[in-house]
């Protein structure tokens, strides 16, 4: 067993690999808690979608895709806030329409390329095993930021996701607000994007809150079951890629597989979850008949 | 206009005419999207058809049946991830999302190399639609709109009033399930035009572009046909002008429809509103509230 959690990670490829990966799943299982309670799930996946222009533009004038991918990130953080207080347009409904324009236009900056397709996969699917030294800095730089503005802005962001009318209230600027949660959003996706591609970002942002919040009610300790499943799955998914990639010949792409350890996580959780409650509701059944709740 | 020269091919014709077959069955459909805010749950229903689609790819059974089954499988995992009751349906379909997507990505990857056929299914191939393609396209949509149809009183009273449905006696849930699966049967429809990601473009754009016009759902979704049509032709055309991609380029054609839409709408509200200033006051004259 140690030696296929171990053995994995003996070339350094794979031990920037799992660096990448651990920072990020660090970052992201953060950040899932806050899009948890925000329920920003779509805006998460949104932003997945809005950032690749700025990477097809980047890539196609043959600039640094970590600053297209930063401006496309604030860029559309901006407009998503900005669309979902247009009151006469549905907010999913901008949404959808902010998705579908801002990708196709990336589609279409990359189709004017006659290597497109190739392209298209590498951009939307990222490739973890070819993380370099610089990019691991950039993530880790972008994650301590994160983690140090949402530090000093966790009470308030708290009391904005419970109840917005009270923070209002109480003079806190709920716009400005949100558009930094989207804009901590947007950074995490330009983190990872590149390394991970869209799909992993889309995962890593939305199953390790939901993980967190099957488990427990309270902030504190989702954010510390949040990161430690999204580490665990991290860890897990890089080991079985390599091993069955190396040893059984079934090429597993690194980062779907880790979000498919993540999925297996969050079912087997639900499940366990779901089997405690049920005993937990039959031996609190006849108490509860006693001492009637109030 | 290059796609002038071009319409002698049968290529480009059977291109334009599944751009406009789907372009107008989504248009249709959007209306009802739009009505039960369900553009979130196409865009996870969109990922989620992936995996069948490779699935299928793989078999070599057709992809819309694959597609379909994918779909099936996304509206099941939705319902049960959110009868849990811990977590709201956003995050639910959320979760639903990324383990569709990734499990199609790793499928993908587990076979021989194929990136060609990935990118078509994520972002549409429509100059390789075949005769077959253009039936199956209008069959679904025959089916789809006529269901729609049928049941249109029932659709839009359960959309704006639940509870009002359910106590004249009509299974609201059913009807919710019904229109899901139109919805899916349109997605599963429009893979070939646009691919799975920008499917949620012409389910959402052309139909809010219509909604500017009319709050009428049966004019809307009339007037929604006509502008996923008309984005159909546009998209084809201007990806033939300028050689992109022709899936993106409709749904930009549709997002420039509804930028017009929007700033029309908003210049009449303009103009209106300072017509009112000018106007006639009231006989009495106390100007109006």
């Amino acid at each position: 067993m140690a030696r296929l959690l171990l053995d994995p990670f003996r070339d350094a490829y794979m031990r920037r690999a799992l660096v990448e990966i651990l920072v990020l799943c660090g970052l992201a299982g953060v950040v899932s808690v806050y899009v948890l309670l925000r329920r920003l799930a779509f805006v998460g996946d949104a932003l997945t979608h809005t950032i690749f222009p700025g990477i097809a533009i980047a890539f196609v004038v043959g600039r640094s895709l970590f600053v297209g991918a930063l401006l496309a990130g604030l860029a559309s953080a901006v407009l998503l806030t900005a669309a979902t207080r247009i009151r006469r347009i549905d907010h999913d409904a901008a949404l959808g329409v902010l998705v579908g324009a801002f990708f196709s236009l990336g589609v279409v900056v990359v189709s004017t390329r006659t290597s497109y397709t190739a392209d298209l996969t590498a951009l939307l699917f990222g490739r973890i095993l070819t993380v370099d030294t610089t990019e691991i800095i950039e993530t880790t730089a972008i994650a301590a930021a994160v983690l140090t503005v949402l530090t000093l802005v966790h009470k308030e962001l708290v009391l904005r996701s419970f109840d917005p009318i009270a923070a209002e209230a109480m003079g806190y600027r709920v716009v400005l607000l949100d558009l930094l949660v989207n804009a901590l959003v947007a950074l995490v996706v330009v983190a990872g994007v590149r390394a991970v591609g869209t799909v992993l970002v889309i995962a890593l942002l939305v199953v390790p809150g939901a993980i967190a919040r099957l488990v427990g009610e309270r902030v504190g300790p989702m954010l510390v079951v949040s990161v430690a499943a999204a580490g665990l799955c991290g860890y897990l998914g890089l080991a079985a890629s390599y091993e069955a990639s190396l040893n059984y010949g079934v090429r597993l792409g690194s980062g779907s597989t880790v979000v498919v350890a993540l999925t297996i996580a969050f079912i087997l959780t639900a499940g366990a979850a779901a089997l405690l409650r049920r005993r937990g509701a039959g031996r609190a059944a006849p108490g509860a008949a006693v001492t009637a709740a109030p | 206009m290059r796609i002038l020269d071009q319409l002698g091919s049968p290529l480009i014709r059977r291109a334009l005419l599944e751009a406009v077959l789907v372009g107008a069955l989504c248009g249709a459909v959007g209306v009802h999207v739009l009505l039960r805010r369900l553009p979130f749950f196409t865009l996870a229903l969109s990922h989620a058809t992936f995996p069948g689609v490779v699935l299928a790819s793989i078999l070599g059974v057709s992809v819309y049946l694959g597609g379909a089954v994918a779909a099936l499988g996304l509206v099941l995992a939705v319902a049960a991830i959110g009868a849990t009751r811990r977590l709201e349906a956003s995050t639910a379909t959320g979760v639903a999302l990324a383990g569709a997507f990734a499990l199609g990505v790793l499928l993908q990857s587990a076979q021989s190399s194929a990136t060609r056929n990935l990118a078509g299914f994520l972002v549409g191939d429509i100059l390789t639609v075949t005769v077959g393609d253009l039936a199956m396209t209008a069959l679904f949509g025959l089916v789809v709109v006529a269901t729609l149809t049928v049941f249109h009183k029932e659709l839009v009273l359960s959309a704006f009033d639940p509870v009002a449905a359910r106590a004249a006696g009509y299974a609201t849930t059913r009807l919710e399930v019904l229109v899901l699966a139109c919805v899916a049967l349109t997605v599963v429809t429009s893979l070939r035009a646009v691919g799975t990601i920008l499917s949620v473009a012409l389910l959402v754009t052309p139909a809010l572009a219509a909604r500017q016009w009319t709050t009428d759902i049966g004019p809307a979704m009339a007037l929604g046909a006509a502008f996923g049509a008309a984005a159909g032709l546009g998209g084809i055309a201007a990806s033939a002008q300028w050689d992109v991609a022709g899936g993106s380029a409709i749904a930009l054609a549709a997002t420039a429809l509804l930028a017009v839409a929007v700033a029309v709408q908003q210049a009449r509200r303009l103009v209106g509103r300072q017509a009112w200033r000018r106007g006639p006051a009231s006989p009495e004259g106390v100007p109006l509230p």
